[in-house]
């Protein structure tokens, strides 16, 4: 079947490919998805319930022996991310989308919250997200279903964060607190980000790409390792390149659309690799902005023991990880930096005690003091956007190859001068909502560290300043798409994946228009 | 989720980072530089896996993981079998063997100084006086000398073992966690 045309090739089966390729097929498209990785069953493969002493090292692998997936960037399984994701489900603000409106820094995306609300809509009623309506202007309301309880621990943070005037609301995240028709509720083992094995939890493998394969024109194709994208002199992505996961067996596929969701940093070293006569420096890097504007979310991190439980008897509160969330609160008050921040907290399950380690003393009363904190214990770290600076980039490392000969996606990125002014400020508050909820304060990140990964390959509307245009297309190349966290302009502090989602959503709208029109 | 790099976890990194020029496994009786008494040696365990350390140095390793862990209302370390779980990390870890030889080295250089004994010897107060001060810069994080960091890295790895293990997880901190629920209930406390 190597020759065979599709309507759409989508590289990647994550909260991108995943969401996209559902819905193109859905609506008719011939569409085939290669994942690097392997086959998965969510239900069997993970090691969802296990605990550490099931395990000489106690450590708990992801998969269970035998099954293959997850072992490095280039090879997940098919639900990408998706599957050992926590699930949070914000979505991004008006002012998020036009930052630069409001302090002047970084970059609008090229369109407004009107525009992409209705696929925000769209993939909360197909997904599932529970929350608060909280009616907040940075945190738009979606389409619920209701919140699970916080946690006594949350109801502390929150009171002591309500003495400096900040707001803790139920977390929102794409995971069932009632069941669906296809899926139960969530029944709260607090291991979510070991693979959910009931998919209450969204996975795109489960919830969006298994229920399409009754269209018939989904193909889900795993253990296929993309390694180029050849372009014709017509400037368009002529073959798909790749080679099998386990027999190095090459392989190519063609596509009348080609669309890249393989998660940032894939995704860009991917286009990088794809180096042509038409494009020496990348794949549709005719600006020369392939890989620049990277802009990870950076985090400050605390863990700490809320006094007020410590010596408690131990609650069963694992819950669904974190049941409440610090929404964005520094827009509206007086500061000397651009941007804000956000902090999820209270994340950790107690299936494992990394912390004991490092409580003080020995013997009767060091073993009391663990004991004691146990039901205490808890996470706390703020997320704060970056603006794009010239030191913050994604590159690919020719000398340095993974275990398949492909070069390493490369990430550098150094905070400026209003990124830290942020950062320090998000360090300074988040102290003290802990210190006025009585929190003893157990470790404190030294230096910042990146999270979600955003940027790269940015979107807009000038071709010599952006690689795709508001429709995730190519500039350069007409049937290239990417969908995934590298097309965001700006960060915003909140969790990226509702938004790759329903980006997806919308470009898989425009590419089954363009098909139908037969302009691609 | 980020991960932090707190001071004690990067622990390890720093104690790899410092060189030692003694080699391991070594039989004890050389590193002393004298033979002990087989009367002294415990007796070996029947059907005992086989050990990276001997059983001189098993033995030791045991009483310092139970006097950090001891055995209270629950099982402590010993009881846990925490020793075993060390044995096992030590033993595919080429620099902390270096740290474990040196530290155990010491402590019983330490226990023939004070006592013309052996550590495993000592009774149990006069181990913890050894011992004590150690934990003591540890906690500092003053972790410059050999013996601390000795100590630091057999208190991890004995509340590693201690709370990744059954007894430690489940009689002694009371994990529940692992059971399917209806819904999560809401607190009944005021805050």
């Amino acid at each position: 079947m190597a020759n065979k045309l599709y309507d759409v090739v989508v590289i990647g089966s994550g909260a991108g490919g995943g969401t996209l390729s559902s819905r193109l097929a859905d609506l008719g498209a011939d569409t085939l998805v290669l994942e690097g990785g392997p086959k998965i069953d969510t239900r069997t493969d993970f090691n969802t319930h296990a605990l550490p002493y099931d395990f000489p090292f106690r450590h708990i692998p992801t998969m269970r022996p035998g099954k293959p997936g997850f072992d490095g960037e280039r090879s997940r399984g098919l639900g990408g991310k998706t599957q050992l994701w926590n699930a949070v489900a914000l979505r991004f603000s008006q002012r998020d989308f036009k930052g630069r409106q409001h302090d002047g820094a970084g970059e609008n995306w090229p369109f407004d919250y009107s525009d992409i609300a209705p696929y925000y809509d769209r993939i909360e009623r197909q997904i599932g997200v529970c929350g608060n309506y909280d009616h907040l202007e940075d945190l738009p309301d979606g389409i619920f279903m209701p919140p699970a309880p916080m946690k006594c621990t949350d109801l502390a943070i929150q009171a002591g964060a309500k003495k400096l005037g900040v707001q803790v609301i139920h977390v929102r995240k794409a995971t069932l607190t009632r069941a669906s028709k296809t899926r139960p509720a969530c029944h709260y083992c607090g291991n979510c980000m070991s693979g959910c094995d009931v998919a209450a939890k969204y996975n795109s493998l489960d919830v969006h790409m298994i229920p399409a394969l009754k269209s018939g024109n989904l193909t889900l194709q795993q253990n296929s390792i993309v390694y180029e994208l050849a372009v014709s002199d017509e400037a368009k992505v002529s073959e798909v390149r790749y080679f099998d996961r386990e027999t190095r067996a090459e392989g190519v596929a063609r596509g009348r659309v080609v669309v890249v969701a393989c998660a940032c940093a894939q995704s860009v070293a991917l286009l990088l690799m794809s180096k042509s006569s038409r494009f020496p420096t990348g794949l549709g890097n005719s600006s020369g902005e392939l890989g620049k504007n990277f802009i990870p979310h950076i985090t400050g991190g605390f863990e700490g023991f809320l006094v007020e439980f410590i010596g408690k008897p131990e609650a069963n509160d694992e819950g669904f990880l974190d049941h409440a969330y610090i929404p964005s609160f520094m827009h509206d008050r007086k500061r000397d930096y651009p941007r804000s921040f956000g902090v999820q907290f209270n994340y950790q399950n107690h299936r494992t005690v990394g912390w004991a380690r490092g409580i003080g003393g020995m013997g009767k009363a060091y073993k009391e003091a663990v004991k004691a904190r146990y039901p205490a214990y808890l996470t706390f770290t703020g997320y704060h956007e970056m603006l794009p600076n010239p030191d913050s980039y994604i590159d690919i490392d020719t000398d340095d190859l993974d275990e398949y000969g492909l070069p390493k996606p490369r990430r550098h990125w150094k905070l400026h001068d209003d990124d830290w002014k942020l950062h320090n400020d998000m360090k300074r508050w988040c102290q003290a909502i802990l210190d006025a909820s009585g929190t003893e304060i157990f470790s404190n990140a030294a230096a910042p560290v990146t999270n979600h990964e955003i940027g790269g390959c940015r979107m807009g509307t000038d071709a010599k300043t952006s690689v795709v245009n508001e429709f995730c297309r190519s500039h350069d190349v007409s049937n290239l798409f990417v969908t995934d966290a590298s097309v965001f302009p700006s960060s915003s502090e909140k969790n990226p994946t509702l938004t790759i989602m329903a980006l997806a959503l919308r470009t898989a709208d425009h590419i089954a228009d363009r098909l139908q029109k037969g302009e691609v | 989720m980020p991960s932090y790099s707190s001071d004690r976890r990067s622990l390890l990194k720093i104690i790899g980072a410092i060189g030692a020029t003694c080699a391991y496994p070594f039989a004890s009786d050389e590193l002393f530089g004298q033979t002990a008494s087989a009367a002294n040696r415990p007796l070996p365990q029947q059907n005992s896996p086989a050990r990276f350390f001997n059983e001189d140095d098993f033995a030791t390793v045991s009483r310092i993981a139970d006097l950090i862990i001891p055995e209270t209302e629950t099982p402590g370390a010993v009881g846990s079998g925490v020793p075993a779980y060390i044995d096992l990390v030590i033993s595919r870890n080429t620099d902390q063997q270096l740290v474990m030889a040196d530290g155990l080295r010491w402590l019983d250089g330490e226990a023939k100084r004070l006592l013309n004994r052996r550590f495993i010897e000592l009774p149990e107060e006069q181990q913890i006086s050894i011992l004590e001060p150690l934990c003591e810069a540890a906690d500092k994080n003053e972790r410059r000398a050999r013996n601390v960091q000795f100590f630091a890295l057999m208190k991890s790895l004995t509340a590693d073992g201690y709370y990744t293990s059954k007894v430690g997880l489940r009689t002694e901190l009371g994990y529940t966690g692992d059971m399917a629920r209806a819904g999560f209930p809401d607190c009944v406390h005021e805050h």
